[in-house]
């Protein structure tokens, strides 16, 4: 009998991966306008008794009966607080609009570029960036706004999380992460900025499989693995 | 006398794709802007942003979900960069759907608007506050009559389009810094009327047209110059270089470098990872040939300045011409630990001014610079850093300037490659567009300013 690989991220199903997600937790969850989330992940979510989220996403607005998204984990009252450059989709509203205008869900509102930079330089170990999209904005009230060569810049501190929710093409046993078409969206930073990141994957193979070339997420920064279901 | 017809959705499409020439690199917003894509036909070399995540020249497919599908000459990228490529001003004009504009260039975006209390923005506060220009596309009034450009935004503003064009159902205004223009109206309207369904002064232009909806001519545009020396030609003396190379010949411009050589600048900066060391380490280098690296820069004595993270010979025996230079005062050096020296360039390639680091706090190396506790840790300021030209080398690009790497040779050439004015890089191979896979594209060519091939008998050795 063949000895087995020494290590591997590969988890039996998508609530075995989230088994230790925790009341309060913040989750970071790829995926944009609907392509490239996590579904299966987001389904085990639902169906798991924790509460009182943080949610980190592009938007939560319902993309259709077949599929799961954002909409459907804040319908399902797990979410307290979200904070995207979206919110809800002005065209379909729905329930996430209800709990926000009920009190139930605080929805914090970001620029997409700040949030993306955010993510990112919590993930590359930064404490903090200036950026200069904002300024005369709204969006520098209570902020740092700093002048550097004739230019103001406003101060965003970056963005850990304690999970990540990914969505890729193809995964190996390491965590190495391949994207098709435009699913690799919000990925990479999210992966980044979490300290468990699980990847939701159609195709599993073992290592030397993918190109390391091609590799768009390297493993290191990929705690587990399921297969999408 | 009942008013005249208002052009519809696509016709304002029309006019807007007009307002973008070959080779630009137009963003588009959620809402109208959508339309542009299919208003733009093909062989325009329009570069389109979509906020999906592909950048490409002329993807005609608007039918496939968000614009995800990918054109020739296209590549995907993630939502990180997308970001950064229009704080970092590579995109030329933004085209976004407002609720509201003001005379002064304040906007309010349609996704602000339709909730008021949340006022999302989504993209738009990145993509106007980096865009050369910005296009804005609207009905001139609002369902209940009400002019939707106006002198200053009564809804929260989004960003300010210091330069803009403002498309409407009815006309064409020009933002400024003197305010607002009407340059055209729709057919059948008069100048008048148009005036006074706007909530703001208006200077009516001298060469009012008429709006014109042809599509915009044929236009093609490629990067590739004939060799390295005519690539670099304009480089002034004094100017800042980022050069690529991590130690050894993988992923070194030798071709650039030494059409640089020739080229003569001086007083040049140079950024680069090491301050070469090649040459001394040889890295296989054949019996009786020396490497080309930095070195010949330095003995050519065309560097005043080295920012670099390891600017000396591992040998003290064996020191480099950077060390000797230096030791004769001749060259200035700044020693900055190797992964701030990535971090700083990235940030200069992706328009962000300073960041906080935890490398380096409380050592030598960061001695003056301002520190803050974040979170219980220390970090340190470091600024960004950007260059005049970027000297880098890929394995192929195609016409447009998307490149790959091979093997490890990426190392500091795909961080640098945004992160200066002028981008020049040498390849082996250089193919049409669309013989690159999209997703395998680790720079694309928005970054990319001059492409030259690197001759097939060029030796990294003399």
């Amino acid at each position: 009998m063949t000895e087995q690989a020494s290590y591997t991220k590969v988890f039996d199903s998508p609530a075995a991966a989230l088994g230790d997600l925790f009341d309060g937790a913040t989750v970071l969850i790829s995926g944009h306008n609907g392509i490239g989330v996590p579904e299966s992940l987001i389904r085990a979510m639902i169906a798991s008794p924790v509460n009182n989220l943080t949610c980190v996403c592009q938007g939560a607005w319902p993309h259709g009966a077949e599929s799961v998204d954002l909409a459907d984990l804040v319908e399902s009252g797990k979410v307290s607080r979200l904070i995207t450059p979206q919110g809800f989709g002005p065209d379909r509203p729905g329930a996430v609009k209800q709990s926000w205008e009920a009190g139930k869900l605080q929805i914090e509102i970001v620029p997409q570029g700040v949030l993306a930079e955010q993510l990112r330089a919590g993930g590359a170990g930064l404490g903090g960036v200036f950026v200069p999209e904002g300024v005369g904005t709204r969006f520098q009230d209570g902020q740092e706004v700093r002048s550097f060569n004739g230019r103001e810049y406003i101060f965003r501190e970056a963005i850990r999380a304690d999970f990540a929710l990914l969505r890729a093409d193809a995964a190996d046993f390491a965590g190495n992460l391949t994207y098709r078409g435009t699913q690799r969206n919000w990925n990479l930073p999210m992966a980044m900025a979490a300290r468990i990141s699980i990847a939701e994957v159609d195709e599993i193979f073992e290592p030397g499989r993918i190109d390391p070339e091609l590799v768009i997420t390297p493993g290191i920064f990929v705690n587990r693995i399921v297969q999408t279901l | 006398m009942p008013s005249p017809e208002r052009i519809d959705d696509h016709h304002m499409a029309l006019r807007a794709a007009r307002e973008l020439a070959p080779g630009e690199v137009a963003a588009l917003g959620p809402g109208l802007p959508g339309l542009v894509r299919g208003a733009v036909p093909e062989g325009t070399g329009i570069v389109f942003l979509s906020e999906s995540g592909v950048v490409g020249v002329q993807n005609p497919d608007t039918a496939s979900a968000q614009g995800a599908a990918t054109g020739p000459g296209s590549a995907v990228v993630s939502t990180v960069e997308l970001a950064a490529m229009a704080r970092a001003g590579y995109v030329d004009a933004a085209v976004l759907q407002p609720a509201q504009v003001g005379a002064d260039g304040g906007f309010c975006h349609w996704t602000s608007a339709a909730t008021p209390g949340l006022l999302p923005p989504a993209s738009a506060v990145e993509l106007a506050c980096g865009a050369g220009r910005v296009v804005f596309m609207l009905p001139h009034t609002a369902p209940d009559g009400q002019p939707n450009i106006v002198a200053q935004c009564t809804l929260p503003i989004d960003g300010v389009a210091s330069r803009g064009v403002v498309i409407t159902d009815i006309g064409i205004l020009n933002i400024d810094q003197s305010g607002l223009t009407l340059a055209e109206v729709a057919p059948g309207w008069r100048s008048d009327d148009v005036v006074a369904l706007t909530g703001a002064s208006v200077e009516v232009s001298d060469g009012l047209a008429v709006m014109d909806f042809t599509p915009p001519e044929p236009g093609s545009f490629d990067k590739v110059y004939s060799s390295g020396v005519a690539a670099i030609s304009d480089m002034p003396d004094g100017a800042v270089v980022m050069i690529d190379g991590f130690a050894g010949p993988g992923g070194m411009p030798h071709y650039l470098m030494v059409a640089l050589r020739g080229h003569g600048a001086k007083d040049l900066t140079m950024v680069s990872n090491t301050a070469g060391i090649a040459r001394i380490i040889g890295f296989g280098t054949p019996p009786g040939y020396q490497a080309i690296d930095h070195s010949i820069l330095i003995e050519n004595r065309q560097i005043r300045k080295a920012i670099a993270s390891y600017p000396v010979s591992p040998s003290p025996a064996r020191p480099s011409a950077f060390e000797l230079a230096w030791q004769r005062g001749e060259v200035e050096i700044e020693v900055v630990p190797q992964g701030t020296l990535a971090e700083r360039i990235r940030a200069g390639g992706a328009g962000v001014a300073a960041f906080y680091t935890p490398t380096g706090a409380g050592t030598l190396l960061t001695e003056g610079k301002e520190t803050r506790t974040i979170s219980g840790r220390e970090y340190v300021l470091e600024p960004a850093l950007r260059a005049d030209y970027c000297l880098i080398r890929g394995y192929k690009a195609d016409t447009l300037g998307n490149v790959v790497y091979k093997g490890t040779s990426r190392n500091f050439n795909a961080v640098m490659a945004p992160a200066a004015t002028i981008t020049v890089i040498e390849v082996d191979e250089i193919v049409e567009p669309g013989e690159l896979d999209p997703e395998a594209i680790v720079t694309p060519g928005v970054y990319i300013d001059r492409v030259v091939r690197r001759p097939a008998d060029f030796s990294p050795y003399e």
